[in-house]
């Protein structure tokens, strides 16, 4: 019946429904997953709405989908339903590069975007890690950060209107530029539960001027993170200001060759980007800073394929730790940054009496930990002294005034976390946002809102 | 329309809840104020049984400043806020009109964006957590104290232009960046011809000032001598060695674009920016109305051709503010009385919705301004607002009637 409906309105080729495309699309990078009763890949606003109505009919929610990089299991189908594919929706609309401002489909990967303006002097400042494959109806579902949110912000920031199929199946638009309620930012970052991108306006910068990336070796993660408080506190703002351990430089270098140093405790990759006077002039701080707070090396990057190689290296450090063991659990939390140094220790600390290996590869700049956890997922005991871990990393954040996700979102992992810094009454505030765009709980349920309070209950009477 | 009978300044978030939710409860409605900066904006109240007042609702919370994000009570006044972060190199672009009177809830309710905008972004782009008084008195946080957080849905930034219809912002958590250490501005009457030439220039210029204005009219209100098409001030900010190389290349796009003599200040700089600033939301008592509109950079120069033309035809004496950079036109229609301003104001506003139906009425004491388009045209999504606005404020206790479309 469902099946039947959808190649109806869709055609033969766009519905599949064949146990390995199910099993295929149940997952995202989380570790667990779920099967879905049909995927569908629409190729117009129009194809989605039909879907939503659908959907609606048979009483199957709908899960969107961008490219299943999530580490949170947001785009896992839970409860089933329909997992929508944007594949199709890969169209670069209209390039206004007068207005610096670009519309696209949400089936669009984050780095063809800034490949695609770059040669008009213009690039899309998010970048998060996955870049390369994750797709930006998917970034803006998340909010999605990266390793640039330092000085550009996050994708919020980026995101100039939208065009929505709600839950009933009915199109409309928001812009940010409009008078009334900011419906754009509600929907950035609301992980599918309020309704489904299916066209966007997105801001473009341009290309800087100048750009330097500089690597600082230290003996210490301590000192790292000093450093990078006192660049912070000396009102200085670099583009990026990354930080990553031994562990990690280690694996990088085995697997790349990227220019890290391995013989260091922890490196800073430090990217400072705009006129070629304050880049100069910011170099030259950073430096002093960091040898100041003990650094052993300094190395700037001579050209454009060093700069390439470091950040190259830097993006793919979750991928390289495949050599140390078969499965990595990452970790995603933000705290103050003046609290870098005893957040680390404690991630040191939670690992070491868990016995679990632990990298860190993170956004020192912003305070956003990215703790990857090393183990086999095939040992039982392994896989509970890493849920212990995370969890142990997660009540630090809170206890140092920070929150449970920078940028990674809650998805179905982190939603009972959220009643550890939210209230009930906060809960429901959010919940009342669904109440308008989703009654009926039908896009991603089982999502953000913790289990224990289904929606009718995290509504105030 | 009823006058507000009681005004109340609540000393905590928990009186403050207390009363919204009493009022909510009795079908009392209440009219939300801050410092009062911008009360031309809006809609006058469908009723107001109780005015509150949140200016006793002042502080700062910050650890470090290496921090780089703070926070402040909502009835903290703006330039409060800039002297305590100035004092630690830090900065947080708002540029609210009358500073020393803003308070930050009244600033971030109204959506105020500022003439800076484009180079550091605007106040949505710097605020990460809040705490709100929902109108039956729950008290409700969101976000945190963290450059990063998507811990659940972005409430604080639907609560940004919200004109405090949705609940009664108490704290806002944001974002700083560092203070830029030099700030320099010019200043040049416009020769006749010029101005399209020079803010052509303006746009182009590859170190981009912080903000540029051609200016027309509001003398004594904005520094600098008038010229046949008005004067242009661009402010220019950043690192000394940034702002001399700007320098130069200002002044030569000036050059080129025929605009002869520049009166250059470092002193004084800032405050010059502001006067230009509290301009947007200056009144002539109840002899004028002000507009500001957001056309593209490009059309600015056009529309505000365009707008000084229609009130001309209408007998109106006009005065413009074209921010270069960001597009945006200020236009503070005026006449020689209020008696004068209101027989033509309502017709001029239709004529000014012919042609263009995207603007805002920021400023005007004049008693017609309530028939006026305040918001423009409703915008898209308005019955989806409408929706949230039920689920939020159920029985419209929260500034009823101010919004877009009688929100």
């Amino acid at each position: 019946m469902l099946r039947e409906r959808l190649v109806e309105a869709l055609g033969e080729d766009a519905v599949k429904t064949a146990p390995e495309d199910l099993a295929v699309y149940g997952f995202d990078a989380y570790t667990e997953g779920g099967t879905p009763s049909a995927v569908v890949l629409p190729a117009s606003t129009r194809d989605v709405a039909a879907i939503v109505k659908i959907a609606r009919h048979c009483g199957e929610p709908i899960v969107a989908r961008g490219a299943g990089t999530g580490l949170c299991g947001g785009a896992v189908p839970v409860a089933g339903g329909i997992v929508l594919c944007f594949a199709r929706m890969n169209r670069l609309l209209e390039l206004d590069d007068r207005n610096r401002r670009v519309r696209v489909e949400p089936g669009v990967i984050n780095l063809d975007l800034s490949l695609a303006v770059g040669p008009r002097g213009l690039f899309y400042a998010p970048d998060p890690s996955s870049q390369r494959i994750s797709t930006l109806g998917g970034n803006i579902a998340t909010n999605a950060g990266g390793a640039h949110c330092l000085s550009y912000g996050t994708t919020v920031n980026h995101v100039l209107g939208l065009e929505i199929v709600d839950a009933a199946g009915d199109v409309f638009q928001t812009h940010v530029d409009e008078f009334g309620y900011d419906l754009t930012a509600a929907f950035v970052g609301s992980e599918g539960t309020l309704g489904i991108v299916t066209s966007a306006w997105l801001r473009l910068l341009a290309l800087p001027e100048s750009v330097n990336v500089a690597v600082a070796a230290f003996d210490d993660l301590d000192g790292a993170s000093q450093a990078v408080s006192a660049i912070l506190g000396a009102g200085i703002l670099p583009t990026a200001l990354e930080m990553m351990d031994a562990v990690i430089t280690r694996a990088v270098e085995a697997s790349f060759s990227a220019g890290y140093p391995t013989d260091a405790a922890a490196v800073l990759l430090v990217e400072s980007a705009g006129f070629a006077e304050d880049v100069g002039a910011a170099e030259a701080a950073i430096h002093a800073i960091a040898i100041e707070h003990g650094a052993k090396s300094w190395r700037s990057a001579r050209n454009q394929a060093e700069r390439d190689a470091l950040w190259a290296g830097r993006k793919s450090a979750a991928g390289a730790t495949g050599r140390i063991a078969p499965n990595y659990y990452t970790q995603d939390v933000c705290v103050p940054r003046s609290k870098l140094p005893q957040a680390l220790r404690a991630v040191e600390a939670a690992a070491a009496a868990n016995g679990i290996t632990v990298g860190n590869v993170f956004h020192a700049g912003d305070g956003n930990l990215h703790p990857l956890l090393m183990y086999d997922k095939r040992d039982r005991k392994q896989v509970a002294a890493v849920v212990e871990t995370g969890n142990e990393i997660l009540q630090t954040a809170i206890e140092l005034g920070g929150t449970i996700s920078g940028e990674h979102g809650i998805g179905w992992e982190k939603r009972d976390a959220m009643t550890r810094i939210y209230s009930t009454a906060d809960l429901a505030t959010m919940g009342r946002v669904r109440d308008v765009f989703d009654p009926v709980g039908a896009l991603n349920p089982e999502k953000i809102f913790p289990s224990g309070l289904r929606c009718a209950e995290v509504t105030p009477p | 329309m009823r006058a507000a009978q009681d005004c109340v300044v609540p000393a905590s978030e928990r009186e403050l809840a207390e009363l919204v939710g009493r009022c909510d409860a009795a079908g009392d409605k209440i009219a939300v104020r801050g410092g009062a900066t911008l009360s031309g904006m809006g809609f006058p109240a469908e009723r107001a049984d109780v005015t509150l007042i949140t200016t006793k609702l002042t502080g700062m919370m910050a650890n470090q400043a290496s921090d780089l994000v703070a926070g402040a009570l909502a009835g903290t006044v703006v330039s409060d806020i800039a002297v305590q972060l100035a004092r630690e190199g830090q900065f947080l672009p708002l540029d609210a009109p009358r500073p020393q009177y803003a308070t930050l809830g009244g600033t971030l309710a109204a959506g105020w964006r500022g003439p800076r905008r484009h180079r550091y972004g605007s106040s949505r782009d710097y605020f990460v957590g809040s705490t709100i008084v929902l109108a039956d008195g729950t008290i409700a946080r969101a976000g945190g104290m963290v450059s990063k957080n998507v811990a659940g849905y972005d409430m604080t930034r639907l609560y940004i232009g919200s004109f405090g219809t949705l609940g009664v912002l108490t704290r806002a958590n944001f974002k700083t960046i560092p203070l830029p250490p030099h700030a320099r501005l010019f200043l040049a009457p416009l020769p006749e011809g010029t101005r399209e030439r020079a803010c052509a220039q303006l746009a182009a210029l590859g170190i981009a000032p912080a903000a540029a204005f051609a200016v027309d009219g509001f003398t004594h209100a904005i520094d600098g001598d008038e010229g046949a098409e008005g004067r242009i001030l661009a402010l220019l900010e950043g690192s000394e060695a940034l702002v001399e190389r700007a320098t130069r290349e200002l002044r030569s796009a000036l050059g080129r674009a025929g605009v002869p003599e520049t009166h250059v200040m470092d002193a004084g700089a800032r405050e010059a920016f502001e006067r230009v600033v509290d301009a947007y939301v200056a009144t002539l008592g109840e002899r004028s109305i002000t507009y500001r509109l957001y056309p593209f950079p490009g059309e600015a120069n056009r529309c505000a051709s365009e707008l000084q033309e229609l009130a001309q035809r209408f007998g109106l004496r006009s005065e413009t503010i074209v921010d270069v950079m960001n597009g945006d036109v200020v236009l503070r229609v005026s006449d020689l009385d209020a008696h004068a301003l209101g027989s033509k104001i309502e017709s001029f506003d239709d004529a000014r919705h012919d042609v263009r139906p995207r603007a805002q009425v920021v400023a005007g004491d004049h008693p017609n301004r309530a028939f006026l388009r305040v918001w423009g045209a409703p915008p898209a999504a308005i019955e989806r607002m409408r929706a949230l606005k039920e689920r939020f404020d159920p029985r419209r206790t929260l500034n009823p009637g101010c919004f877009v479309g009688g929100i």
